[in-house]
C-alpha cells in the first residue's frame, strides 16, 4: 500500500485548500517542495524543486512548512488501522504500508473485494493510495508504485515483466545503468543471462529480482505494539477511606514504577483513576516536574489530590496510568548526586499541583543589550537553570515597565515624584546609552535611544531612571537593592 | 581649541569599520577637526584613499575657490588676464591634516597600539614591520610579537588601547615605554556605558603609573552615527551569524563614530590636557604620503644610459619595421615622443616593458601590448605592439602629459596559460625585495551584498538567490521594488526593507584584499619600505597593500602583466600551423587587409572570433560590414554599454549606410571626429572635445574624464555641464551642438573605451578571423583546446566547423590525445579528431597514461585496463563517450564489457588473456540504441554530438515548424520555429527585452521577447530547452529577427528520444544565459551524481 502524496494529503485533510498546494522542506538553507497536489503537478512543479523557482512557475502555489515527524505519527495510525485487514503489518519507507494478508482475504469476500474495501475507506479518508497485491513483498512493491494491480498467484512474471526495472527496489545508480544498456523492464533483465548480470551489478540486484518473482523468500516485519504504562485493581469491597486508596495506589505505583524501569523510563504526567460503584470515576491527575520513577516520591505527592476526592458509595477499581513518559536512563547512584535538585523538583511540583505547573517559572539569561530583553522568563518544569549571569553593566534586582516622572533637560532631575514620593537625587552616574535593537521593531522603544542614569536620592532609594532624547522624557524602570 | 581624531577604524579593517576613508575625511572636514589618523588593523590600505580624498578636495577648493568675475581670458591667446585676488577660505572648509599609521594588532600583547611614524625614515621602519608581520603570516593575516615592537619602532609614536582589563596592560606598556622614551601615550577611549567619569579616571591613573601621557582617541568605527546597523551587519558577517543570535555583540549604541571638540571636551572635561596632547601628537607627526618618492629601476645595461639604449632600440626597430625606409611622418613622430619622454623620464619604464616582452618572446609566449601608452610609435617599434599608429588616430599626449604627472600606462597580454613564467621572470630579474604585484581590493557587488546582508538578516536562500537572480547582469544597482514585488516579496515589510536599505549601503565596501590580475610595482630601493607586502593566496606571489588607483594616487609606475585566452588560442592555432600546413606564423606575419577576412564578418560568420561573435556583435556586422583594420577597431568599441547608452550606435550606422550625413559639429572638431563619422566613441575623442571644443586645459579635461566616471555617486556632473556647454558657447557653438556634445560624452563615462585598447583588441579579432577564414579546422581546434573561453560551448565550435566543411571526426581510444587535434586526410584537407578532453569528467593525466601505453593499438577495451592502467570507472566514461566503436564495438556493447572489469588493478594469476583462458560469459544480446538514445548519450558524455541534432529526430512529429536555414527565404509574416537554446540573453541596455537563440539541426535563429510577451511566457522562457516560438519575421539586410508571440515549451518532447537522461541536453553556458540559474537540481543528470541527490523521485510511470 503506497501513499505517493501521504504529506499533503495529511494536511489537506484537515482544511480543504483548492488550488495546487505544496508542502515545503527546507534542506541546505533551501526551502524545496516536499510534497505537492495534483494541481501543483499539473503546473509542472515536481519534487525537490527550490520553492522560489515553484512560485515564479506558478505564482498562486499555495504552501505550508513539511512536517516529518507528523508524517511519520501519521504513518503509524495508518498502521495500526490497517490492522483491521490482517495482523501482520510493516512500514515500509516513509509513505507505505506492508501487509501479510494470507489467509485474511477471505474474511471480506475475496481479494479483490478487499482491495476495493481498502481503496474505498481510503478514498473517504481523503487519501490517495496506490495498491499492489502479489505473491510476494517485491511484487506488491512493484505493483503498487509502477502499475497497481494484482500479481496472479503462482504467476507473478505475467504482472511483472512489463514493468519498468526501477520497480524491483534496486539504488537509482543501478537503474539508470541498466536503462543505458537496455534493459528497461523485468521482463527483460529476466531473459538475460544471470552469470554476466552478477559480475556487473553485483548479488543485490537478482536477489531482488529473485525476491520480486518469488524464488527467494522475504519477511514482513511488523512492528511491535508500544508499551503500555496503565495498571488497575479491581476491588472485592467497595472501599472510602484515605488511607485505604493510597494504599491502593501505593501497590499500583510499586508495579507501574517497575515497569518503567524496565523500559528505562520516567513518568511525567500521570493518571490516577477511581472508579465509584455507580460506575461514576474521578480522576487525580499529576504532573511532575521532572521525569520520576520512584515509587517513594512520587507517593506523597498524589495526597493532595486524593484527598479532595468524594468517594460516594466506595470506589471498586484504581486505574494507574502514565500519560506522557520521558526517557530516564538508569544511573549510577554515588554519594555526591544531587539530592538538592530532587527536593527542588518535588517542590515545584508540589507548588505546581496547586497553582498550575506552568505557573512556576524561572528566570534565564539571554544575550542582548535591552534591559529588557535581557533575561527571558520560562516554566521551571521545562527548562534547565542557565549559564550564570554575567552582568557587564550593574542592573537594578527590581525591573518594571517605564513610569513617566517629570523632568527636563539632559541631566537628572534634582526634584522628582514618582509614586506619589517626592524625592531629590543625591548623586547620579551615567549616561549609559542603549540604542534600539533596530532589527526588531519593539513598541517599548518607538521613542528612541535611552541614556541610562543611576541615581541614589537623599530619601534612601537608589533608581534607575532613563532619559529619552530623542524624544524628551524621563522614565523610572528599575530599582536597585 | 581643536581636536585631532587619533583612532579611526576604516572600512579598510575589513568586516569591522563601517565607513569609508572619503566618509570620513569629508565628515572630519564639517566636524572641523585639525587632523584625522587613519589607523586600520595591522593595514595601510585605507589610507591612501583618504589622502586621495583629501587631495582631491584641495584641488577642487584651489579650483573653486576663484572669484569668478575677477577670472578673464584673452579671446586670442587663451592666457589669463587681470588680477585674480585670492580670497580666505570660511573656516568650514579647512581641511584636517592626515595622519598615516595603523593600529598594530600584536599576538602576544594585552595592548592594542596605535603607531604614527613622526617622519619619512619612521614611515618606512613601519612597512617594514607590517611586511615581517605579515609575510610571516597567511594571506589577510599579519603575525606580530611584542618583540617585533621592540625591534623596529624607533621614532614611532605610540598610543596604547589597552583590550580589557587596565591591570594587564600595566607591564606591556611599562616595556614599551622603556625601550622608546618619550614615544609612548596611553589612549584613552570613552565607553558611553554610564561610567566614563570612573574609567577615565582609572586611565589617568594608568597612565600615571606607566608615566605614558594620556591621550583621547575617540576609537572611531564609523563617520555618523546610522551606520551602526551596517557596524552590526559586518560584526554578524564576521561571526559567521545572523542578526538575531548578535546579542550583545551588537553596538549597544552609535556612540563610536567621529565626534568633534566640543563632543569631546565633555567627555573628556576632567583632563583637558588628553586632548590638548592630540595636537601636540599630531604637530609631531609630520610624515606626509607626498613624500612618499618613488624611484624607478635605471634600467642601465653595459654603462649605456636609459635613454641612449631605448634611441638605440627605437633605430632599430624603424629599420626593421620599415626596411624600405620609414617616411619622414614617421620619424618626425618618433623624435616628439622620444624627446617628450626624456623630458618626463619615463624612458626606463619603456626598457622594462621591452625587457619583459622580449623575454616572452625568446620563449615563444604570445604577446600584446595595449593601455594608452602601448600604441605609440615608440611602443610599435619596440615590438611591445603590432599595431602601427598609422592604423589608428592615435594622439600621444593623451597618455603621457606634461601636466598630468601621471605614469603612462603599458599593459601587455600574454598568454594565460604562461603568463606565470613572465610573471615569475621579473621576481627573479628584480628580486622579492623591489618587485610586487599590486592588490585588487574585492568589493562588495550586488550579488555578494545581497547575498551575505541576507543571510545575516536571514532570509533564506532561495529568497536571497532570487533576489540576485532578479538581477540579471552585472549591475550595483541593488534591488529594485518592482522586481521585488514580482519576486513575490512584500517591499514593505520591515526586515526586507531594512535588508535592502543595507544591501545598498554596503555596496561598495571593500571585502578583502586579493591579488591584481598582473600590475607589477618595481623600485629601485627596498619595495617594502614604500608599502607593507603581504603574501597573496597563489604560492610564490607577493602583493602590496594597495590596488592601481592608489599606484596612480602616488604616481608610482606599474606594469601590467595580463593574461588573455585568445592569445593562447591563436598560439594554439600558430603552433598547429607550423605541425600541419609548415607555416611559421606570428601576430606581425598574418597579412593585412585581406577581402576574404572581411567578406566573412560581413555576414557575422563569427563563431569564436575574438570581440566580436557575442549576439549583439554579430547583428551589429553585417550593418557595420567592416572592410578595413579601423572598422574593426571601432566594432569593437561601439558594441558597448557606453556608446549603446550614449545612443551612439544609431547615428553611427546611419552615416555608415550613407543614409544621414556626417555630422562634425564644425570645422574644429571635424579633425577629431573625422574618422568615427562625427559620432565621439573613444574616451580619447570625448577629452578632445573638451580640449578643442569647449577649451578645456589638457588638465582639466583629464579631470573631466575623472569626475565622469564617478559622477553618479558624487553628483558632481551639474557644475562640470555648465563649464563644458558655456565653453562651446564661448568657441562658438550653438547651445543645441554644445549640449548634444556633452550627452554623447556623459553617455559613455562610465564605460569609455579607449582607441588604443579597441585597436590592440581589434588586431587580436582580425587575426583569429583570418585564421578562421583561411584555416577553420586549425582555428576549431585551437579554440576547442583553449576552452573554457569565449561565449559559445564547444557544441557550436564543432557545429559551425562542420558548417565549414570541416570532418571532425569523433573520439577514438585508439587515434584520440587529450588535445583536439588534426588529421591529414586523403585529399589533403585537415580533420578534426575530438580529444579525451571533450569528455566530461575526464581527467588529463589518464589521457596521458591511454596515449602512452597504446603503440599499434589497443584490440579490446580489457587491454586499455590492462595497459594503460586507468581505473575502471575511466574506461566507462570512455564506453559512454562511444570510443570503442573502432574495435567494433557499439557503445551499449563496450559499456557491458567494460562493467565486468571491476577491480582497480589487474590480478596477476588472470592477467594473462593469451590462452584463452579468460572467463567465458554466455553472451548477451543487448538491445540496439536507437539513434535518439545514442544523441543523448553524446550530450551526457560531451555534451555534443557528431550523429544528429535532436531536433532532426523531433521534426517530423512537429509540423508546421519553418526550418531555421529558410527563415532568411521564407515570406515575412508569421511564422514557427523550434530549437534548441542556446543563448538567453537580457542586456541591462535593452530595457527589459530578452534575446533567444534557438538552434535546429540547419542553423540558429534569432528570437526577440519583448517584456509583454515576457510576462505572459515568464517561466517557459526562463527555464524552457527547446522552445517552439511562433511570432513575425522581421528582417534587415541578412539580419532575421522573429519577434515573438507565442512561446511553448517542448522540453518534455525531448523524452521522446527515448533515454532515461535527457536532461543533459543543456547547451547554455552561464556566459550565453543571464537567466537566473535555478538552485542545482537534486534530479541528477548524470548516474555518478545519482548518490549525491537529495529527493528520491518517485515518479509514476
Amino acid at each position: 500500500m503506497w501513499f505517493p502524496r501521504l504529506a499533503s494529503d495529511r494536511v489537506l485533510r484537515t482544511h480543504l485548500i483548492e488550488g495546487p498546494f505544496a508542502l515545503t522542506f527546507r534542506q541546505a538553507n533551501a526551502d524545496r517542495l516536499h510534497c505537492l497536489n495534483t494541481a501543483a503537478e499539473q503546473c509542472g512543479l515536481h519534487r525537490g524543486m527550490s520553492f522560489a523557482d515553484a512560485r515564479a512557475f506558478c505564482p498562486d502555489l499555495q504552501s505550508q512548512a513539511a512536517d516529518p515527524i507528523g508524517d511519520r505519527r501519521f504513518l503509524h495510525v495508518l498502521r495500526r488501522w490497517v490492522t483491521r485487514y490482517c495482523p501482520w503489518v510493516g512500514v515500509e519507507g516513509e509513505n507505505g504500508l506492508v501487509l501479510d494478508v494470507t489467509g485474511s482475504t477471505h474474511l471480506f469476500g475475496s481479494e479483490a473485494m478487499m482491495l476495493a474495501d481498502m481503496r474505498q475507506r481510503l478514498v473517504r479518508a481523503g487519501l490517495d493510495a496506490r495498491i499492489g497485491l502479489g505473491d510476494t513483498r517485491g511484487a506488491a512493491w512493484a505493483l503498487a508504485h509502477y502499475g497497481e494491480g494484482t500479481a496472479e498467484a503462482g504467476a507473478p512474471h505475467a504482472a511483472l515483466a512489463g514493468l519498468p526495472v526501477a520497480a524491483l527496489r534496486i539504488e537509482d545508480e543501478t537503474v539508470i545503468a541498466l536503462q543505458r544498456l537496455g534493459l528497461r523492464t523485468i521482463g527483460a533483465l529476466e531473459r538475460a543471462a544471470r552469470s554476466p548480470l552478477a559480475r556487473r551489478f553485483g548479488p543485490a540486484l537478482l536477489l531482488r529480482l529473485d525476491q520480486a518473482l518469488g524464488r527467494q523468500p522475504e519477511q514482513i516485519t511488523p512492528l511491535v505494539e508500544p508499551p503500555h504504562y496503565g495498571v488497575r485493581m479491581n476491588l472485592p469491597e467497595p472501599i472510602g477511606l484515605f488511607d485505604d486508596v493510597m494504599a491502593g495506589a501505593s501497590r499500583l505505583l510499586d508495579r507501574l514504577c517497575a515497569k518503567l524501569k524496565a523500559q528505562e523510563a520516567g513518568a511525567r504526567v500521570l493518571c490516577l483513576t477511581l472508579r465509584r460503584v455507580d460506575q461514576e470515576a474521578q480522576t487525580v491527575e499529576l504532573r511532575l516536574a521532572s521525569p520520576l520513577r520512584d515509587a517513594i516520591r512520587i507517593l506523597p505527592l498524589f495526597e493532595r489530590g486524593v484527598g479532595e476526592i468524594d468517594a460516594g458509595f466506595g470506589i471498586d477499581q484504581i486505574r494507574l496510568e502514565a500519560v506522557q513518559v520521558e526517557p530516564l536512563p538508569v544511573q549510577q547512584i554515588s554519594h555526591v548526586s544531587s539530592g538538592r535538585v530532587d527536593q527542588l523538583g518535588d517542590l515545584i511540583t508540589r507548588i505546581g499541583t496547586r497553582i498550575g505547573l506552568e505557573n512556576v517559572q524561572r528566570f534565564l539569561p539571554a544575550d542582548s543589550h535591552i534591559p529588557e530583553r535581557s533575561f527571558i522568563i520560562a516554566a521551571a518544569a521545562y527548562s534547565e537553570p542557565g549559564e550564570p549571569w554575567v552582568a557587564q553593566r550593574p542592573r537594578p534586582v527590581r525591573l518594571f515597565p517605564p513610569e513617566p516622572i517629570a523632568g527636563t533637560g539632559s541631566r537628572p532631575p534634582r526634584q522628582f515624584r514618582w509614586r506619589r514620593m517626592s524625592l531629590s537625587t543625591a548623586r547620579a552616574t551615567g549616561p549609559e546609552r542603549i540604542a534600539p535593537e533596530w532589527w526588531l521593531s519593539d513598541d517599548n522603544w518607538r521613542s528612541g535611544i535611552r541614556d541610562y542614569w543611576h541615581v541614589e536620592t537623599r530619601q534612601g532609594r537608589r533608581l534607575w531612571l532613563f532619559y529619552t532624547p530623542q524624544n524628551p522624557g524621563w522614565f523610572v524602570q528599575g530599582e536597585f537593592a | 581649541m581643536s581636536y585631532a581624531e587619533l583612532c579611526v577604524t576604516s572600512n579598510f579593517t575589513f568586516l569591522t569599520g563601517a565607513s569609508h576613508p572619503e566618509e570620513l575625511i569629508v565628515r572630519a572636514i564639517e566636524l572641523g577637526l585639525s587632523a584625522i589618523a587613519i589607523t586600520d588593523r595591522n593595514s595601510l590600505a585605507g589610507v591612501v584613499r583618504a589622502y586621495r580624498a583629501l587631495k582631491e578636495l584641495r584641488r577642487d577648493m584651489e579650483n573653486t575657490i576663484r572669484i569668478r568675475s575677477q577670472h578673464q581670458v584673452d579671446q586670442c591667446s587663451r592666457q589669463e588676464v587681470g588680477q585674480s585676488s585670492p580670497i580666505t577660505r570660511p573656516d568650514t572648509t579647512h581641511l584636517p591634516k592626515l595622519i598615516v599609521g595603523c593600529r598594530l594588532v600584536l599576538r602576544d600583547s594585552a595592548v592594542d597600539w596605535i603607531a604614527l611614524p613622526c617622519n619619512r625614515a619612521a614611515y618606512q621602519r613601519l612597512t617594514r614591520l607590517l611586511t615581517l608581520g605579515k609575510r610571516r603570516a597567511e594571506k589577510g593575516e599579519c603575525h606580530l610579537d611584542r618583540a617585533d615592537l621592540l625591534n623596529g619602532c624607533s621614532g614611532i609614536i605610540l598610543i596604547a588601547l589597552p583590550k580589557d582589563g587596565l591591570n594587564d596592560a600595566l607591564p606591556d606598556i611599562q616595556q614599551i615605554q622603556r625601550r622608546y622614551p618619550g614615544y609612548v601615550f596611553l589612549g584613552a577611549a570613552p565607553r558611553y556605558n554610564g561610567s566614563d567619569r570612573a574609567w577615565l579616571d582609572q586611565c589617568a591613573g594608568l597612565a600615571l603609573r606607566a608615566s605614558a601621557p594620556m591621550v583621547a582617541v575617540g576609537d572611531v568605527l564609523m563617520h555618523r552615527a546610522n551606520r551602526r546597523q551596517l557596524a552590526d551587519v559586518l560584526t554578524c558577517m564576521r561571526e559567521h551569524i545572523t542578526i538575531d543570535q548578535i546579542g550583545t555583540r551588537a553596538l549597544p549604541n552609535g556612540e563610536r563614530r567621529l565626534k568633534g571638540h566640543a563632543d569631546m571636551l565633555r567627555v573628556f572635561r576632567d583632563h583637558p590636557a588628553a586632548l590638548r596632547r592630540t595636537l601636540e601628537i599630531t604637530a609631531r607627526c609630520s610624515f606626509d604620503m607626498r613624500e612618499l618618492s618613488y624611484e624607478y629601476p635605471d634600467e642601465i645595461s653595459e654603462g649605456e644610459t636609459p635613454q641612449a639604449r631605448l634611441e638605440r632600440l627605437t633605430r632599430d626597430g624603424l629599420n626593421r619595421r620599415y626596411p624600405t625606409g620609414a617616411p619622414q611622418r614617421v620619424h618626425d613622430l618618433v623624435d616628439k615622443e622620444l624627446k617628450l619622454v626624456a623630458e618626463l623620464g619615463f624612458s626606463a619604464y619603456f626598457l622594462t616593458v621591452y625587457d619583459i616582452v622580449g623575454f616572452a618572446r625568446s620563449q615563444s609566449i604570445l604577446c600584446q601590448g595595449r593601455g594608452s601608452a602601448a600604441n605609440s610609435i615608440l611602443c610599435y617599434l619596440l615590438g611591445i605592439t603590432d599595431v602601427s599608429p598609422d592604423q589608428i588616430a592615435m594622439v600621444f599626449e593623451r597618455f603621457i602629459s606634461k601636466h598630468r604627472g601621471e605614469p603612462p600606462d603599458i599593459d601587455v597580454d600574454f598568454e594565460h596559460e604562461r603568463r606565470e613564467e613572465v610573471i615569475q621572470w621579473i621576481y627573479e630579474k628584480y628580486g622579492r625585495h623591489r618587485a610586487g604585484l599590486c592588490a585588487t581590493v574585492i568589493h562588495f557587488r550586488s550579488r555578494a551584498a545581497i547575498r551575505e546582508v541576507g543571510k545575516v538578516m536571514g532570509l533564506s536562500q532561495d529568497v536571497t538567490a532570487g533576489l540576485s537572480g532578479q538581477i540579471w547582469g552585472q549591475s550595483n544597482g541593488g534591488a529594485d521594488p518592482d522586481r521585488i514585488r514580482e519576486l513575490g516579496l512584500d517591499p514593505t515589510d520591515r526586515r526586507l526593507a531594512q535588508t535592502i536599505r543595507l544591501i545598498g549601503e554596503i555596496i561598495g565596501f571593500p571585502r578583502h584584499l586579493s591579488q591584481h590580475v598582473g600590475g607589477f610595482v618595481i623600485t629601485k630601493g627596498r619595495l617594502d619600505e614604500l608599502a607593507p607586502i603581504e603574501n597573496a593566496a597563489m604560492e610564490d606571489r607577493t602583493i602590496i597593500e594597495w590596488d592601481k588607483d592608489d599606484i596612480d594616487t602616488l604616481g608610482i609606475l606599474k606594469v601590467d602583466v595580463l593574461g588573455l585566452g585568445m592569445l593562447s588560442c591563436i598560439r594554439r592555432a600558430f603552433d598547429l600551423m607550423r605541425d600541419h600546413e609548415g607555416h611559421d606564423l606570428s601576430i606581425a606575419a598574418i597579412p593585412q587587409e585581406d577581402g576574404a577576412t572581411y567578406d566573412m564578418l560581413c555576414i557575422a560568420d563569427a563563431v569564436g572570433v575574438f570581440q566580436v561573435e557575442s549576439r549583439a556583435q554579430m547583428n551589429f556586422l553585417p550593418r557595420m560590414k567592416p572592410r578595413t583594420f579601423y572598422d574593426l577597431v571601432i566594432e569593437v568599441a561601439i558594441v558597448r554599454p557606453g556608446p549603446i547608452q550614449g545612443g551612439m550606435v544609431q547615428p553611427y550606422i546611419k552615416r555608415r549606410q550613407g543614409l544621414e550625413k556626417a555630422e562634425p559639429f564644425g570645422p574644429a572638431l571635424e579633425a577629431v571626429t573625422r574618422r568615427t563619422l562625427g559620432v565621439p566613441l573613444f574616451q580619447e575623442q570625448a577629452l578632445q572635445i573638451a580640449v578643442v571644443g569647449a577649451g578645456y586645459s589638457a588638465e582639466e579635461a583629464d579631470h573631466l574624464r575623472r569626475s565622469l566616471a564617478s559622477f553618479r555617486r558624487m553628483g558632481t556632473i551639474g557644475e562640470h555641464r555648465d563649464k563644458f556647454i558655456a565653453g562651446m558657447r564661448a568657441n562658438g557653438y550653438s547651445q543645441e551642438v554644445a549640449e548634444r556634445c556633452f550627452g554623447q560624452i556623459e553617455g559613455f563615462a562610465d564605460y569609455g573605451f579607449p582607441e588604443s585598447h579597441a585597436a590592440a583588441f581589434a588586431m587580436l579579432a582580425y587575426v583569429s578571423a583570418w585564421l578562421k577564414c583561411h584555416y577553420p579546422a586549425v582555428f576549431a581546434c585551437a579554440l576547442l583546446n583553449s576552452q573554457p573561453m569565449g561565449f559559445y560551448a564547444p557544441a557550436q565550435i564543432v557545429r559551425d566547423a562542420r558548417e565549414h566543411q570541416v570532418e571532425v571526426r569523433p573520439i577514438c581510444v585508439n587515434a584520440s590525445h587529450w588535445d583536439n587535434t588534426l588529421e591529414r586526410r586523403a585529399d589533403g584537407a585537415l580533420a578534426l579528431r575530438l580529444g579525451f578532453r571533450q569528455i566530461k569528467g575526464f581527467k588529463e593525466e589518464e589521457a596521458g597514461w591511454i596515449v602512452v601505453a597504446r603503440g599499434n593499438g589497443y584490440p579490446d577495451p580489457e587491454s586499455v585496463w590492462l595497459r594503460a592502467g586507468v581505473a575502471p570507472a575511466v574506461l566507462e566514461r570512455l564506453a559512454e563517450a562511444d570510443a570503442f566503436t573502432d574495435m567494433g564495438l557499439t557503445r551499449r556493447d563496450a559499456l557491458w564489457q567494460v562493467r565486468a572489469i571491476r577491480g582497480q588493478a589487474p590480478l596477476p594469476l588472470f592477467n594473462d588473456p593469451i590462452d584463452g583462458e579468460s572467463i567465458h560469459e554466455p553472451h548477451v544480446a543487448l538491445p540496439l540504441m536507437h539513434l535518439g538514445e545514442e544523441v543523448v548519450e553524446d550530450y551526457v558524455s560531451m555534451r555534443l554530438t557528431l550523429r544528429a541534432h535532436p531536433m532532426e529526430l523531433l521534426r517530423p512529429t512537429l509540423p508546421g515548424l519553418t526550418p531555421h536555414d529558410k527563415l532568411a527565404t521564407a515570406p515575412l509574416g508569421r511564422v514557427s520555429v523550434c530549437g534548441l537554446v542556446i543563448t538567453r540573453q537580457r542586456p541591462g541596455t535593452a530595457s527589459g527585452v530578452i534575446f533567444l537563440t534557438l538552434e535546429d539541426e540547419t542553423g540558429v535563429s534569432n528570437v526577440v521577447v519583448w517584456p509583454k510577451t515576457y510576462e505572459r511566457f515568464r517561466r517557459v522562457v526562463m527555464g524552457g530547452r527547446l522552445l517552439r516560438v511562433t511570432g513575425h519575421l522581421q528582417r534587415e539586410g541578412i539580419v532575421v529577427h522573429l519577434i515573438a508571440q507565442q512561446i511553448e515549451d517542448l522540453s518534455p518532447r525531448l523524452s521522446d528520444l527515448g533515454h532515461p537522461m535527457e536532461s543533459a541536453i543543456d547547451q547554455t553556458t552561464p556566459k550565453t544565459d543571464t537567466a537566473p540559474r535555478p538552485l542545482p537540481l537534486p534530479r541528477a543528470t548524470h548516474p555518478r551524481d545519482q548518490a549525491k541527490r537529495l529527493f528520491p523521485s518517485r515518479d509514476f510511470h
